[in-house]
């Protein structure tokens, strides 16, 4: 689905007359892998390079050095611009700056209107897309009057009207509050679980990521960890180390394991800590 | 602070008027400005007002909403009547001080008021039976002769739209900003202009940085959904015509006719009807 090869990427920096005036590399060195199917995830703190990761992938950033392959598709064939942003849809940080039409049906055609669909076929699409993130009832409203979590949704529904394989989210839930947040998480996971679509989730919330395949976690432009939740959450120092807050279960756990408590290296729920320390305690009476 | 502008908004309802391609309103609402100066008589005042009257009733919109829109420019209406009453030259009826109102300045203030309301009612009208979508669409479609000239009209149309989506958006920012200013100590009531204006500026400053941040993400967001201008575009809702738009188009060109006729027979007319 995706391939990274010894991406760099460098900012120029202007000054007020508009010379380059020096670089910053946001991106230093990253080669990795997606499979089609899969659920990824992608960490770390501000400035670590996750967006920016994330618009090479939807080719709004093209590499300074190495390549990305999207679907066997380099992302500098110009001739296949439009295909790969297609295929690998995109879904921003802040839901008011993303949305474009004045009412959710009409945003949500957005994108199928922009591939140059036939009429009857957008309509097909739009019903689609607002099917899949459950805002059929909100169809005619206008984006101003939807929560955070709606419009976060609205936005998924404009990408999958576009019918793309994988989905780039990008701290969709940073601006959201709780509830927000557990809708639109719920809404990636229902696409991966149900249309199979390829998800890669960039947050710096670690909560979010403990349901998915494989993850990433970037440290100034290089991928500083990876492995399944299980194997990057037992890693609490060096996470720590990143500015990476561990959920407070999985720290309680380390602790206690530090302690002398036979526990699994990660824990990553409250169930499941309970189930340990319950199994625990029968054992020791 | 600007929820007092009703002025043309779009007013959510059910009629004939609403259901209307939005190009035949946008044209109607054109033609109708041209035959308010072309009537210029008494009797073809009576059937614009008739004309616009039947209307505003196919509207469905309530009259006091529309009214109260009116509130907002009454002032300017009266300004521009005063102007007219004191400023032309004629027979004297009174004075006022230096200012002498004349027979004639007052026939024209009466037309020129008369005019106006109902061509800021007309073009309300417009604007209240024609959700802004529909309204750009119909901008587009109508201008799209002009792309022979280099005007670029696909942009301008996704300009107007973009800047109604945010324009709520904006005010409440302002709104924010405003409150956490005065939570600071600043004061926008005050009597003092200088002092007012010079308060807007801590306003005015992170307003324009979140525009252009908004207008930066945005740009990006669109490219992600493959945006490439209008070359190739299809829409979702095309314009089409129907029916009860010739209808339409076949009454309105009846009504411009008649106006057309009254002013070649106005010297005809009997009283005040070709004044
Ligand atoms: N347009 C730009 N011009 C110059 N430097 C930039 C630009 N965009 C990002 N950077 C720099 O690149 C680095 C990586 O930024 P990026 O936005 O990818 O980080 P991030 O991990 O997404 O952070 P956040 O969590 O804040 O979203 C940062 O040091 C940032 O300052
Ligand atoms: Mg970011």
């Amino acid at each position: 689905m995706i391939r990274i090869r010894d991406l760099i990427h460098d900012f120029l920096l202007r000054d007020d007359e508009g010379n380059v005036n020096g670089t910053v590399r946001a991106i230093d060195d990253v080669s990795l892998d997606v499979a089609p199917g899969q659920f990824i995830a992608i960490l770390g703190h501000n400035g670590s390079g996750k967006s920016t990761l994330a618009k090479h992938l939807n080719a709004l950033l093209f590499p300074t050095e190495g390549e990305v392959w999207v679907d066997g598709m380099d992302t500098r064939q110009e001739d296949k611009l439009w295909e790969i942003r297609r295929r690998a849809g995109m879904v921003f940080q802040n839901p008011d700056n993303q949305i474009i039409g004045q009412i959710v049906e009409e945003d949500v055609g957005f994108g199928p209107e922009n591939m140059g669909l036939p009429t009857e076929k957008i309509w097909k699409r739009v019903d689609e897309g607002l099917d899949a993130v459950d805002m059929q009832k909100h169809r005619l409203k206008s984006p101003n009057r939807l929560s955070g979590g709606q419009k976060q949704r609205v936005s998924i529904a404009g990408v999958i009207a576009m019918h793309p394989h994988c989905i780039i989210l990008d701290e969709p839930t940073a601006m959201l509050d709780p509830s927000g947040r557990r809708e639109v998480l719920a809404a990636a996971h229902r696409l991966h679980d149900e249309e199979g679509i390829t998800i890669i989730l960039i947050t710096h919330y670690m909560e979010e990521v403990i349901g998915a395949d494989h993850i990433f976690v970037m440290d100034r432009g290089k991928v500083a960890m990876q492995g399944t939740p299980r194997e990057i959450f037992a890693q609490v120092e060096q996470l720590q180390a990143l500015g990476l807050t561990v959920p407070q279960v999985t720290l309680l756990g380390h602790m206690l394991r530090e302690q002398g408590l036979e526990l699994p290296e990660a824990v990553l729920t409250a169930d499941e800590l309970a189930e340990k320390l319950g199994a625990i305690y029968e054992h020791s009476h | 602070m600007f929820n007092s502008i009703t002025l043309g908004q779009y007013y959510q309802t059910d009629s004939v008027l609403h259901r209307l391609d939005p190009r035949i309103k946008v044209v109607a609402t054109f033609l109708y400005l041209v035959s308010l100066f072309v009537a210029n008589s008494v009797a073809g005042y009576l059937v614009s007002a008739l004309f616009l009257a039947a209307m505003i009733a196919l509207s469905n919109v309530p009259v006091r909403y529309i009214l109260r829109g009116m509130k907002t420019i009454a002032l300017l209406l009266v300004i521009t009547m005063l102007f007219n009453l004191f400023l032309t030259p004629g027979d004297v009826l009174f004075q006022l001080g230096p200012l002498k109102a004349s027979k004639e300045g007052l026939i024209l203030a009466c037309k020129m008021g008369v005019r106006l309301s109902m061509l800021i009612l007309g073009s309300s009208l417009m604007t209240l039976t024609t959700t802004p979508t529909r309204l750009t669409d119909a901008m587009e479609t109508l201008m799209r002769p002009l792309r022979r000239f280099r005007v670029p009209v696909h942009e301008i149309a996704m300009m107007m739209s973009i800047a109604l989506r945010f324009i709520p958006i904006l005010m409440e920012e302002t709104d924010k900003i405003m409150k956490a200013q005065i939570a600071r100590g600043a004061d926008f009531e005050d009597r003092n202009i200088m002092k007012r204006i010079r308060s807007m500026v801590p306003l005015l400053v992170p307003l324009f940085i979140s525009a252009f941040r908004r207008a930066n993400d945005l740009a990006l967001a669109m490219e992600a959904r493959c945006y490439r201008g209008g070359d190739g575009r299809t829409k979702m809702k095309p314009l089409k015509y129907e029916g009860r738009d010739h209808a339409a188009y076949a009454v309105l060109f009846g009504y411009l006719a008649l106006c057309i006729a009254l002013r070649f027979v106005k010297g005809m007319l009997p009283g005040f009807l070709g004044i």
